[in-house]
């Protein structure tokens, strides 16, 4: 099986080509999201949990931290986005600023408290915590609105030195949570491709020798478990604009587990754009299967079972193989090539 | 102290059910290394399987189904106690049969093969029993309240707890008095030296993880009528009993049962002065004592640490 630690740190594909793609995909959705048959609001949930993946991502598939509770820093951000609007300002800027602040901050008592743990340990902690900031919001009911959440958050303008647009629209707020991703992208893959990406990398690969080699281990973990519920913020304050609602229900063990789903089938384990592919592919089996049946949740997980049986590199691995397969075609002459090349070039 | 009395009493009963919810956890977890997050989806289909028999919904219009109608409650009761968790060890089995291509990787893909089960398992649920409520009928000569010590007690807590109480005891008679357990720890221990001995350890897995579905439907049966019965009672349940024998540390008997008692009495407690968050205590505990002892209150080195 491939990692992602198979990823050279020059690669022989230009890096900019995905994220180009990426990047004109998202620019001219409105046009071709109709023409495929689905429909502009789609776009938005799949950029927000797009950006909640990458961000995901960057603890468990880099770091190889097993964390089961993200959706915690999901709901905080969402809260601290409507809570902000509500109670101290309508403004964008400071609500997003407060959804990435408030979700840092609960990560960073949080990471403080795990880092020192390791495997499954690392990784009940995190359910545990991830329960207490679910129960917590359903239970204080005074500030969160218990169980039906906080209800009728606005879309506040988009103020731009001077300039000033409206996001009640759902394209309107298309680009700009469209702007964000892409954001999240070039901080993330900067940050990936840095000494501190290498050190996680390294986190994973082997923790014991991380440490003898003379890393503090832990700050490393908790600096990712940080900036990793700084994502889950950001996209938790995109989401409650969207949904124009914050509610408990992010926080629960379905949604955290749904995000460990879509990282690990899209391929996260293997690549840094897994986590697209795999929130792509959730959305759309959702909206496709849910369409024709009622219980396409069974199938997602039928689907998900084989996917960890068969090919747990999930679909990015699956496209990098195809991929070797059709250049080793090409290059006839030498057909061993194509076994080094499954550790080698990685987009 | 005395207006505490009951709801000890209560936390005592809920820590014993626990135990036994966390029994087949831990077997599962000593043996194979493999958390099973499954393992409340099994024990909701014991359940499940229990209601159909009791109130024969699927075969209810055969001659066999009128017949078995006609028996009393009582033995239907006590026959869906042995066949409720025959059939869940049956899809443990076949689940034990799906994880074995994750054997040689990480425990992190039996961990996530064993969350899909659950999401499937829920699913199916949903499909063969919709998707509301449901009750267990149990007999009468378990049901109606009982008055102790001046309080009034459901006689149906005092017969799951001291059920409970019993097949922890069982279980651990199995464990330590039988060759069969002596395998099963062996194999926990060092399963390479069990296979060097000419025992199948892949056999051996199979039936450990049918012993632990089946001890999981059981728990399903008999703590059901306290808990209700719904789709996704399977996750409520899982929680727990993941917590409970990370608490008691990873592969540990008592040490599973010691915490369970602890999360029962916490929740117990919590339940009378602050009724909304006794659920929440248990995460509390959970912190406190993983927060201090790393590996659990009587854990050992495990291979799911790293």
């Amino acid at each position: 099986m491939i990692s992602l630690s198979d990823i050279p740190s020059r690669s022989t594909v230009r890096h900019w080509v995905p994220i180009a793609v990426l990047a004109l995909a998202l620019a001219f959705a409105p046009w071709w999201l109709p023409t495929v048959g689905l429909y502009q609001y789609l776009g938005i949930e799949i950029t927000i949990w797009m950006i909640f993946a990458l961000g995901f991502n960057l603890l468990f598939g880099y770091a190889g931290l097993h964390s089961f509770g993200h959706g915690a820093y999901l709901g905080i951000g969402a809260y601290a986005f409507g809570l902000f609007q509500q109670q101290v300002a309508v403004s964008l800027w400071g609500g997003l600023a407060a959804a990435i602040f408030a979700a840092g901050l609960a990560g960073a008592v949080v990471g403080a408290f795990i880092s020192h743990r390791r495997g499954i340990y690392y990784a009940l902690l995190t359910i545990a915590f991830g329960q207490v900031f679910w129960f917590t919001s359903m239970k204080l009911h005074g500030i969160t609105g218990g169980e039906d959440g906080l209800l009728g958050i606005p879309r506040p303008p988009l103020t731009f030195f001077g300039l000033e647009f409206s996001l009640r629209d759902n394209l309107a707020l298309f680009y700009l949570s469209a702007f964000c991703l892409l954001a999240t992208v070039l901080i993330l893959w900067r940050l990936v491709h840095s000494p501190f990406g290498r050190v996680l990398q390294a986190l994973r690969q082997n923790e014991t020798r991380a440490r003898f080699a003379g890393y503090e281990v832990w700050r490393f973990k908790w600096a990712a478990f940080v900036i990793s519920a700084m994502f889950a913020g950001l996209a938790g304050g995109l989401f409650s604009m969207a949904q124009q609602s914050a509610y408990p229900d992010v926080m629960s063990l379905h949604q955290s587990g749904l995000i460990v789903m879509m990282v690990l089938v899209g391929g996260g384990l293997v690549s840094f754009w897994g986590p697209v592919f795999g929130v792509i592919l959730y959305f759309v089996t959702r909206d496709v299967l849910g369409g024709i049946t009622e219980t396409w949740l069974l199938w997602f997980g039928l689907m998900f079972m084989a996917m960890v049986i068969l090919r747990p590199e999930g679909l990015a691995g699956m496209f990098h193989l195809a991929w070797n397969r059709l250049r080793g075609a090409r290059a006839v002459s030498t057909p061993l090539t194509s076994e080094p090349d499954l550790a080698g070039r990685k987009t | 102290m005395v207006d505490l009395l009951p709801h000890i009493l209560n936390g005592l009963t809920l820590g014993l059910l626990f135990a036994l919810i966390a029994l087949g956890f831990t077997m599962i977890v000593g043996v194979m290394e493999i958390i099973n997050l499954a393992h409340g989806s099994l024990f909701a289909l014991g359940a499940y399987f229990a209601l159909s028999m009791l109130g024969g919904s699927w075969f209810g219009d055969t001659a066999f189904g009128a017949w078995w109608l006609s028996l009393s409650v009582e033995t239907r009761y006590v026959a869906a106690l042995f066949v409720g968790p025959l059939l869940a060890a049956i899809a443990g089995m076949a689940l034990e049969l799906c994880l074995r291509p994750t054997y040689r990787k990480a425990p992190l893909y039996g961990l996530l093969l064993t969350f899909g089960a659950a999401l499937v398992i829920e699913e199916i649920i949903r499909l063969g029993w919709g998707t509301g409520e449901q009750n267990l009928a149990i007999p009468s000569a378990i049901n109606g309240p009982v008055l102790v010590a001046g309080f009034i007690y459901s006689k149906y807590k005092f017969f799951a707890a001291g059920f409970s109480l019993l097949a922890i005891v069982a279980v651990w008679l199995f464990l330590e008095k039988t060759p069969y357990g002596a395998i099963i720890k062996a194999g926990a221990h060092d399963s390479e030296m069990v296979r060097a001995l000419g025992y199948d350890l892949s056999k051996l897995r199979l039936l450990v993880f049918g012993f632990g579905a089946a001890l999981a439907g059981l728990a399903g049966i008999v703590m059901v009528p306290i808990w209700g019965l719904r789709p996704h009672v399977g996750v409520d349940v899982v929680i727990p009993a993941f917590l409970i024998i990370v608490m008691g540390g990873i592969g540990s008997f008592w040490g599973a049962v010691a915490a369970a008692l602890m999360v029962g009495l916490a929740v117990g407690i919590t339940g009378a002065y602050a009724g909304a968050w006794a659920t929440m205590s248990m995460y509390i505990l959970l912190i406190v004592v993983v927060g201090f002892r790393s590996r659990g209150l009587f854990g050992r080195k495990s291979v799911l640490e790293n």
